[in-house]
């Protein structure tokens, strides 16, 4: 178990921004995921080999290359509700919850970001017992698929680690489905295909009510995910920052 | 589950009945209520509002839970209007309702971002130099290293630094600029502080207290109406939205309520059912089209001839076949119509009016001693004398003891205070009647809007009197009434040619003449004008026009105002409740504004700060001077011999800036950090040193060489806009000469086409790449922050501590921070105090204390409007270079540099020693100070701030505007009104002394938004009784429009409106702009072109470029942007609706999707405001890189006219007064786009999803 907490923080460090402190440490994540052997061999090769890569890439520009692909825009973002909730107004009371369930294993936030970033999740994952944590982050598994899938397409290295990821939990079961839709969708699906994921149906009184929720603001197959605390039903009601 | 497991199947409770059975006691679980609770469940709610450039102002609740905003909704507790008005909720829109996303959104900037090139750069020269300011050096001085990171502006490559990091860099930059070239070369673009005043004022503070130059945004907006200081001598002083519901009758001229004035559209819609008529005058079929009542659509860029032929029938009805004793006993009283202006002798017999009959041109100045020149004279009918009334402007200033308080609008004779009845006409005591000329632009030819055929001199009937003049000859002169009804080309029975008998007469500014040209026929406007006036007379000038930049986005724009604000005046509407003027765009009106001055531009520091007008300043930088193709001959008045009248748009303006009417930045091309040592050197004063070497030559102002090096502003800040993304008309010039990155221009400079070229201005190559380090600070990634070099991550209106007003309602409301600001994002306020602060470490030994001399313009409401009664130019030899009446002021001011942060953050001491004050009037102010030094705290630290008040945080800074500002402080109210009632001879004190000890605190308005204080600043009054509405304390209190007359007027006398034709209103046609016939045809692809009017007005799902790029907006429009044209249009060019097309010209090119629609007329086409290229972009055919945005196809003109200074009203002011960047005139080519490229092959290779 407490070999399993590594493989998950080497892949939390992954998606982190390069620093010159994890750049130094890729030789060491590549020999403890050997060690651990959690993740299968495929996988795991796949991410020893982008760790090799990164060892010799100039840091500057990983760093460019992580700022181009995760600070800008949705598609790729690294906070999960934003491919669930989007714009919706569930995202913050979501984000909530996400704080309220570290809260009561006995994590707060020491930096000042959101609680679904998913390098933060994965080291909290780290943190758990390992049934839990394979449960927890096989709810979040379609955006990893989805976001693992969309790097491929865009031809980046990155998407290994999201490989090794689905291949703890094994991948969803309509795996081709999303990465057949990713290589259909332009630079960012939820603008460039709004027409379609809004077009009218025709409405058709005798047929099968089966089509008429076939409305979605994001991708399809992504399906609302929601954790809610395991504990009692009390939540917390102190506030974290009080002016 | 465990609710279907709780649920019995086989039992029931045994339950306690009451009410008769009615009632039940049950004891089931209700767990399954948490869900709904927790879902709507908070910590705390806060209020805050959106501080982005939208008149709104809304009040907001933010709610809080475990430190995440989670929604937002509107705040329903503003304070009540008035009886038997309705109330302000519900405020706020859909637009607002969606911001929480922004917080956490993908878009955000979370840490400091600097491009990686300039990085790598910058780290290298700091391990090799250590000293930063040496480092910055070694990187701009070397060619090759300053194109490396320069020409990858736009093409992504950012990394993440640390503010530790990026801070040194950006004070390194600023102290190396100040000490190599001038700290005149440090630029900062900020605009609409009245949506958080605060965060405004943090950079412009760090700017003025280093002595960089702020530029202005209400003119580049081109959202400023020059019209507004040309007749009143104020700027844009508006009446509050619940105004509306006063009017009887009510005209949204231009203006889309609705859809951009969306909080407040309620006022208009609910007083229709009070019976008030709605009038809509707009082109297409917009939203506000739908409430009309009547909906006249003139053909875009028309609207003055509409008002010009409506004029013509409010005269006839109201002032010649018709009376109205109101309207009569208005215009006499409150306007310039009695004013007298002298004739001169024209060509062929003809006069041509000139400029007013002043004291100074009578015998013995009329016994004036004081400004006799800018005293203007009229006929009295009491005494039947020529006579000097109160209240023209030279009884503003200098007057000595028995002659101060004359500067008011009492009809008393000025010198005796005898009772007055002014003459309208001289018509009735006329020496004789003879023929004016008068210019008429309507025969003006234009390839896509229609002509007429009359002749452009139009000799009219005036009659007139005799004057005897000081130098004993005679002098014909006709008041500014008796030319009005010339001009309007109105028979009034004295004979001769260009009068119309009737509204058929085919004769200019007839109903009759103006179908030609707007399309709309002339029963609808004979209709309208009387209805108007009608109305007008009968409840005393309750007819309102709302009136939207619409129409101020024309390059005559002048005309389109003041042909409508003519109506108003006629009608006696200004200053009247539910009358008058509501021009309400993009100014927004920051109403404790004397209060905010003093921290914004550090006041309490040192005066003067540096100000810029930046549509001068970005058409000189970003070179688009040098594509000029509207030469001034073209807009010149047949009347002038045009040889007196050569040289281009950029000749006029450096003429200007040379004569000190606009400012300049950078002043010299000299360092003015260096002027006081070398004039120390020669044995000089620096003044008496610059005027020497100005003189000789040696020293010359920068804008006569823009493309000198030592000429080019260098650094420059964007905070709270996307300057790139939404405001840069001629997007495409900025890249390429002010950014030297790619660009998308198409056109050839003047150096290749061989077109006119500046006589005032050195030709060069042109240089590209002229900035050396682009800031910018946002919440988002915007457009502008794509071009950045370094982009600082700030707070968003959830996050911060601010102040917020609007013109639309009388409150002001806090923006609060809800929660910390996220990620590694600093308020403004912090960001610019650390940048202050650093720049105190890493100037050291490189400044210390410096004398800086700053060029001052002689500016409106300062002694100095009086400047120049006629036009004089050193340069030519016509006067002495004489700073502060023949050229700026040269004032020297001494800058402490290392003490830059303790300035910052402390309130000093000028405020005691000088006063505080603004719009003329002064006042003391050390009881507030001593007020603030209480509530802040003071300085305890050792140093040059010790003792003084403390601003510490964005709350402090709050306190201090809301401390000192009339309108927020009570005391501070009354003071001002006495200084005002000096000048006036009146008591205006009773204004205030009922809300004298009201004092406004920011904790106050974060309980509830206050309504504010009555103040001399704003010429309207914050009443129980009477809504807002401007002019009306010149009207009731009889304080005068700051103006040459003292009244609104009619008529403009400047030399250079006299120059260009536009002394009286006229129609003038949209200018040519050349910019679409050499380049159709020129690269096709196979589909039809055509050629459409470019009009850019506000959108409905984004307040400019904000929230255009958040899902919920974009699912709401199109997603991305969109051009509508007309079915018509789409036919000839085969277009289906949500086709692909591109829009382009000589500027540049536009990657759009059509929207094919009824409401767009045939041959315009509409692009909303500032839809970024970020979001939904494909490549142009045109270009070869990514579409651009709605600017990419404009370049901006400025006019002479808005340049004129150093006279009266016509005197320079910070977002007063200046040019203003048209863009409407502009055409482009359309067609079908043949193949859509997103251009994201490489994507994850070499470039990201919005490079181009």
């Amino acid at each position: 178990m407490g070999e399993m907490m590594k493989t998950l923080k080497i892949l939390s460090v992954m998606l982190c921004y390069p620093q010159s402190d994890m750049q130094m440490a890729l030789d060491e994540m590549a020999e403890v995921l050997e060690q651990e052997n959690l993740v299968p061999e495929r996988q795991r090769w796949a991410v020893q080999d982008l760790m090799r890569k990164m060892a010799q890439t100039d840091l500057m520009e990983l760093q460019e290359r992580y700022v181009r692909l995760f600070d800008r825009g949705r598609a790729l973002s690294l906070h999960l509700f934003e491919h669930i909730h989007g714009e919706s107004r569930d995202r913050g009371q979501a984000m909530v919850n996400l704080l309220h369930i570290y809260q009561q294993h006995g994590f707060s936030l020491n930096i000042r970001e959101l609680p679904d970033y998913l390098p933060l999740f994965l080291e909290y994952l780290a943190q758990r017992p390992l049934a839990e944590a394979l449960d927890m982050l096989g709810d979040a598994l379609h955006v990893i698929a989805l976001l693992g899938a969309r790097l491929a397409e865009r031809g980046s290295d990155y998407h290994v680690v999201f490989d090794a990821l689905s291949a703890l939990v094994g991948e969803p079961a309509d795996i081709s489905d999303i990465r057949q839709q990713v290589a259909q969708e332009g630079p960012d699906p939820s603008v460039v295909n709004m027409d379609k994921l809004w077009e009218e149906e025709v409405v058709t009184f005798l047929a099968s009510q089966d089509d008429c929720a076939g409305r979605h603001l994001g991708p399809d197959m992504v399906q609302p995910l929601h954790w809610r605390s395991c504990a009692a039903s009390t939540p917390s009601a102190t506030p974290t920052h009080s002016r | 589950m465990s609710h279907f497991l709780d649920r019995l199947n086989f039992f029931k409770k045994v339950t306690d009945t009451f009410s008769g059975n009615h009632g039940m006691v049950t004891n089931e679980d209700r767990g399954w209520e948490d869900a709904y609770r927790a879902r709507w469940q908070h910590d705390k709610i806060v209020r805050s509002t959106h501080g982005v450039n939208c008149t709104g102002s809304c009040s907001w609740k933010i709610y809080v839970k475990n430190g995440l905003v989670t929604w937002e909704t509107q705040q329903t507790d503003y304070p009540r209007t008035r009886d038997e008005l309705p109330n302000h909720e519900p405020r706020g829109c859909p637009r607002g309702a969606s911001y929480s996303w922004y917080l956490y959104s993908a878009n955000r900037v979370k840490y400091p971002m600097v491009r990686g090139r300039l990085m790598k750069l910058w780290r290298a020269a700091l391990a090799e130099h250590q000293d930063p300011v040496t480092a910055w050096a070694s990187i701009v001085e070397d060619p090759v290293k300053s194109a490396e990171y320069k020409s990858k502006r736009g093409l992504g490559g950012f990394v993440r630094a640390t503010w530790q990091e990026v801070n040194p860099l950006i004070a390194a930059a600023n102290v190396y600029t100040a000490k190599q070239y001038g700290p005149d070369r440090i630029y900062g673009f900020s605009p609409i502080p009245a949506m958080s005043m605060v965060s405004y004022a943090a950079g412009s503070r760090y700017l003025s207290l280093i002595g960089g130059a702020c530029g202005s945004f209400y003119d580049w907006y081109c959202d400023l109406p020059p019209a507004s200081p040309m007749v009143w001598g104020e700027q844009t002083d508006v009446p509050e939205s619940a105004d509306w519901y006063n009017s009887t009758f009510l005209m949204m001229w231009g203006s889309n309520v609705p859809q951009t004035r969306t909080p407040d559209a309620h006022f208009m819609t609910e007083v229709r059912y009070r019976g008030t008529k709605t009038v809509v005058v707009c082109p297409d079929y917009s939203e506000a089209s739908k409430f009309a009542d009547i909906w006249l659509h003139p053909k875009q860029g028309t609207d003055a001839a509409v008002a010009m032929a409506m004029g013509h029938v409010i005269l006839r009805e109201f002032y010649l076949d018709g009376r109205s004793d109101y309207f009569t006993d208005y215009v006499r009283t409150k306007t310039d119509f009695p004013m007298l202006v002298l004739l001169d002798p024209g060509k062929d017999g003809a006069y041509v009016n000139s400029r007013f009959l002043h004291a100074a041109d009578l015998a013995d100045n009329a016994g004036h001693i004081n400004n006799p020149e800018w005293k203007t004279l009229a006929f009295d009918e009491k005494s039947g004398h020529l006579i000097v009334p109160n209240g023209s402007i030279g009884f503003r200033w200098g007057e000595k003891e028995g002659m101060i308080g004359k500067w008011n609008l009492e009809a008393k004779e000025a010198l005796t205070g005898a009772e007055t009845q002014l003459r309208l006409s001289v018509s009735e005591i006329r020496d004789t009647v003879v023929p004016v000329a008068f210019p008429y632009f309507g025969a003006t030819q234009h390839p896509y809007f229609a002509c007429t055929h009359h002749d452009p001199i139009q000799i009219r009937q005036v009659p007139v009197k005799k004057v005897r003049l000081a130098n004993n000859t005679e002098a014909l002169v006709a008041t500014v009434y008796d030319l009005t009804l010339a001009q309007y080309g109105l028979d009034r029975g004295l004979g001769g040619d260009n009068v119309a008998r009737t509204y058929d007469d085919d004769v200019p500014y007839t109903p009759a003449w103006q179908e030609k040209i707007t399309g709309v026929p002339r029963a609808q406007i004979i209709a309208v004008a009387r209805q108007f006036a009608e109305n007008a007379d009968k409840t005393h000038g309750k007819s309102m026009v709302i009136i939207g930049a619409a129409m101020n986005h024309w390059y005559h724009m002048d005309m389109n105002y003041r042909g409508v604000i003519n109506m108003l005046m006629m009608c006696g509407c200004v200053g009247q409740s539910g009358g008058g003027w509501s021009h309400y765009v993009g100014q927004e009106k920051l109403r404790p504004q004397t209060g905010w001055t003093a921290l914004a531009f550090a006041l309490d520091w040192h005066r003067p700060p540096r100000h810029m007008n930046s549509t001068s300043f970005w058409y000189i930088h970003s070179s688009q001077w040098r594509h000029e193709k509207l030469s001034m001959s073209e807009i010149l008045s047949p009347l002038v011999d045009p040889q007196q009248w050569q040289g281009t748009q950029i000749d006029y303006n450096v003429r200007a800036a040379r004569m000190g009417w606009l400012p300049t930045a950078p002043h010299f091309d000299v360092n003015p950090l260096h002027v006081a040592k070398a004039a120390e050197a020669a044995g000089q004063a620096p003044t008496a040193y610059l005027v020497d070497n100005l003189k000789a030559g040696n020293i010359d102002f920068a804008f006569a060489d823009p493309d000198n090096p030592v000429n080019f502003p260098r650094n420059l800040f964007v905070w709270r806009s996307n300057l790139l993304g939404s405001s840069g008309k001629g997007h495409e010039y900025f890249l390429k000469y002010l950014l030297g990155t790619t660009h998308g221009v198409q056109g050839k400079d003047l150096g290749e086409q061989g077109g006119e070229k500046p006589l005032e201005v050195k030709w060069r190559p042109g240089a590209e790449g002229k900035l050396d380090l682009l800031v910018t600070l946002d919440f988002r990634m915007s457009t502008t922050c794509m071009y950045s070099d370094i982009v600082l991550p700030t707070a968003t209106w959830y996050e911060k501590n601010d102040l917020n007003t609007s013109d639309m309602h009388p409150f002001i409301h806090p923006l609060s921070a809800a929660v910390d600001p996220a990620w590694e994002a600093r308020t403004d306020w912090d960001i610019f105090k650390e940048i202050a602060r650093t720049f105190s470490e890493v100037c050291v030994g490189h400044l210390g204390i410096e004398q800086d001399v700053i060029a001052l313009p002689t500016l409106h409401d300062t002694p100095n409007e009086l400047a120049m009664p006629d036009v004089r130019d050193w340069k030519k030899g016509e006067c002495e270079l004489i700073p502060g009446k023949t050229a700026p002021n040269l004032v020297v001011v001494e800058r402490d540099y290392p003490n830059t942060y303790k300035k910052f953050t402390s309130v000093g001491p000028l405020l005691e020693k000088m006063g505080n004050g603004g719009k003329g009037i002064g006042w003391k102010t050390e009881h507030e100070v001593e007020a603030l030094g209480s509530l802040n705290g003071t300085v305890r630290e050792a140093g040059i701030s010790q003792g003084r008040p403390r601003i510490e945080t964005d709350i402090d800074a709050a306190e201090m505007v809301m401390m000192l500002a009339p309108e927020t402080n009570g005391h501070v109210a009354v003071k001002a009104w006495a200084a005002l009632s000096r000048i006036t001879g009146r008591d205006h004190s009773h204004l205030a002394l009922p809300k004298e000890h009201e004092k406004i605190r920011f904790r106050d308005i974060q309980a509830q938004p206050r309504k504010i204080i009555s103040s001399p600043t704003w010429s309207g009054l914050e009443d129980e009784k009477v809504s807002y509405n401007a002019g009306y304390t010149n009207v009731h209190e009889l304080i005068p429009w700051r103006t040459v007359t003292g009244r609104q007027q009619f008529y403009q006398d400047h030399p250079w409106m006299l120059g260009f034709g536009e002394a009286l209103c006229a129609y003038r046609p949209p200018v040519d702009m050349k910019t679409v016939a050499p380049i159709i045809g020129k690269k096709p692809n196979g589909h039809q072109e055509i050629v459409l009017n470019f009009i850019t007005p506000h959108q409905k799902w984004g307040i400019h470029s904000t929230y255009t790029d958040n899902l919920l907006m974009l699912t709401l429009s199109r997603g991305g942007p969109i051009i509508w044209i007309s079915e018509k249009d789409a036919q000839k060019a085969g277009i289906e609706d949500n086709d692909w097309i591109e829009a382009y010209n000589l500027n540049g090119a536009i990657a759009a999707r059509a929207v094919v629609s009824q409401r767009v007329p045939e041959g315009m086409s509409l692009m909303y405001h500032a839809q970024e290229k970020i979001v939904n972009t494909p490549g142009s055919e045109i270009t070869g890189t990514r579409g651009g945005i709605h600017n990419s196809v404009t370049r901006t003109i400025l006019k002479p006219t808005h340049m004129i200074g150093s006279y009266a009203q016509q005197s320079y002011g910070f977002n007063y007064y200046g040019t203003v960047g048209a863009n409407r005139d502009e055409f482009i080519v359309v067609r079908k786009m043949d193949r859509i490229d997103w251009l994201d092959d490489e994507q994850t290779v070499a470039t990201e999803t919005t490079d181009h």
